[in-house]
């Protein structure tokens, strides 16, 4: 590892620990203290449950599956508030029959402005990963369309899922407006590699242990909420690692360089006796050229570069007499994806170069209370070869 | 590479100098927001928002903390939001 990176992550670690050191002894007197009063424990047990139901419309194949209870799962979240300084969340997933530990963070408060964290966290890259893609917030059936393994390769967790790293974050009042950051240092990505071996071009992004090399990614969010009823946010994400295997003389110094945008507009209107709700986000990821291999001998070359973005819209008549509309959230979404053009992986269009896959979602939210609902959508994606496939989703998400 | 060090190192910087530009000094708008209006205006903008009957009041001193880091909320919006959502229970 190159030398100025130390330089940013001992300190890191070193930070942590202190403030861990000095706050662990206050958290001792506490205790004492606090062990004769009864209801002081600060551990809240969460939890969200989910259950799926897909059907496809347009296939046309008599042998196919086109209608299943297509996914359930549990997951389980370990708040604990050990002292005004430290907290130690962790969520556990139980998707369709796989465990795995999300993340776990123990954070320490600095000062008002800053916090440090350490551990398993969700990306703070973008708004999605860290905020939107719990089941219980997304209000669709499923996720937006994504970069990954269902129309690529490999699974890119371009901005979700988690990493393993320091971070420190914090909101800093500016006037009447708001600025929010979260910088990070992690382990970085990993160039996935075919059945033989070959580096195919795409990125993973949660690479947890850092099998291939010594580069730690730096990346993070800067957040600004420019109106003082904070309902308008815009962040600015990047975040660039070494994802090439080490000491490997083609493919060891490619990096990859991801930046984002995000916004969300929330608010809730007197006059239309609503809350509209506004959010989308673009990603793209930039990655060095090199030599792949289309045989053992044969190699190419193409442009490494993919977009991805949604944008979604609802509206929720909250403020309405009627009980049943004041629970019902009308909900639109667009969806893009932009495989490189030349990548042998990809959608590709009729002259078999890659396009854009695109679909677009309708869908309702009836909502049973804040964080449990019945969710239905009709989607319709359309393939850069011009095919077409339509889709009814039905989720019911329940949290406690 | 360089540029996006660069960047970095602008970002901490900037975010470095901000803090102690700021010190103390909390947006005066916010200061006079009630726990109530900023609970209006803050908790929903992720999710719907929870009231104050769905956790006891140790439940929301630790989700309060959660919001805090997760959501990226001020310290004084965090702790008035938190008592509003207390004291109405
Ligand atoms: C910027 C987005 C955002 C804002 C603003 C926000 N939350 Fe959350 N909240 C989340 C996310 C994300 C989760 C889910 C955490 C998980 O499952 O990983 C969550 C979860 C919760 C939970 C479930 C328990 C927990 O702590 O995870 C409660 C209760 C909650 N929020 C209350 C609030 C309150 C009260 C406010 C207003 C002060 C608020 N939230 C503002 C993003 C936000």
């Amino acid at each position: 590892m190159k030398p100025k990176k130390l330089l940013v992550i001992v300190p890191l670690l070193l930070a942590f620990s202190m403030v861990y050191g000095q706050d662990s002894t206050q958290t001792e007197t506490n205790m004492k203290l606090l062990s004769g009063v009864p209801g002081n424990t600060k551990l809240l047990l969460t939890g969200v449950a989910w259950f799926g139901f897909q059907a496809i419309l347009n296939d046309k194949v008599k042998t196919d599956v086109t209608m299943n209870f297509n996914s359930y799962g549990f997951s389980p979240m370990f708040l604990w508030k050990l002292s005004d300084k430290l907290f130690f969340e962790s969520e556990i997933e139980i998707n369709n029959g796989a465990i795995e530990l999300e993340f776990a963070k123990l954070s320490c408060v600095l000062n008002r402005y800053m916090t440090i964290g350490a551990g398993r966290m969700l990306t703070p890259f973008g708004a999605y990963g860290e905020r939107w893609e719990p089941v219980h917030i997304e209000r669709f059936p499923n996720a937006h369309l994504r970069p990954d393994d269902n129309l690529l390769p490999d699974d890119t967790h371009l901005y979700w899922g988690a990493i393993m790293g320091v971070d420190i974050r914090g909101c800093l009042p500016l006037g009447s407006s708001k600025l929010n950051y979260a910088l990070y240092v992690s382990n970085g990505p990993l160039l996935s590699k075919d059945e033989n071996g070959h580096p195919t071009g795409v990125i993973q992004y949660e690479n947890l242990l850092d099998e291939n090399n010594n580069n730690k990614e730096v990346g993070g969010r800067i957040g600004l909420l420019p109106f003082s009823n904070s309902s308008l946010e815009i962040g600015f994400s990047a975040k660039h690692g070494i994802a090439g295997d080490r000491g490997d003389s083609v493919y060891g110094k490619i990096g990859a360089t991801a930046y984002a945008v995000d916004l969300s507009y929330v608010k809730s209107i007197d006059a239309i006796k609503s809350t509209i709700n506004f959010r989308g986000q673009f990603n793209t990821v930039m990655v060095d050229k090199a030599n792949y291999y289309l045989t053992d001998s044969t190699t190419y070359t193409f442009d490494n570069n993919m977009q991805n973005y949604f944008v979604q819209f609802s509206i929720r008549p909250s403020m309405v007499r009627s009980k049943f509309l004041k629970k019902t959230e009308l909900l639109f979404r667009y969806n893009s994806l932009t495989s490189p053009k030349d990548a042998l992986w990809g959608a590709k269009d009729k002259n078999g170069k890659g396009g854009t896959i695109t679909r677009m979602d309708l869908g309702l939210c009836y909502w049973l209370s804040w964080k449990t609902g019945l969710r239905l959508a009709y989607e319709t994606t359309a393939m850069p070869d011009g095919t077409h496939k339509n889709e009814f989703l039905a989720s019911l998400v329940y949290g406690f | 590479m360089k540029k996006l060090t660069l960047l970095s190192i602008a970002l901490v910087a900037g975010i470095g100098a901000a803090i102690l530009i700021i010190g103390c000094v909390t947006s005066k708008t916010v200061t006079a927001k009630s726990g109530m209006q900023l609970w209006g205006e803050n908790c929903i903008r992720c999710h719907n928002a929870p009231s104050s009957g769905d956790y006891s009041n140790a439940q929301w001193e630790t989700i309060g903390m959660h919001m805090k880091l997760r959501a990226n909320l001020t310290d004084v919006e965090t702790n008035k939001i938190v008592e509003f959502l207390k004291s109405s229970n």
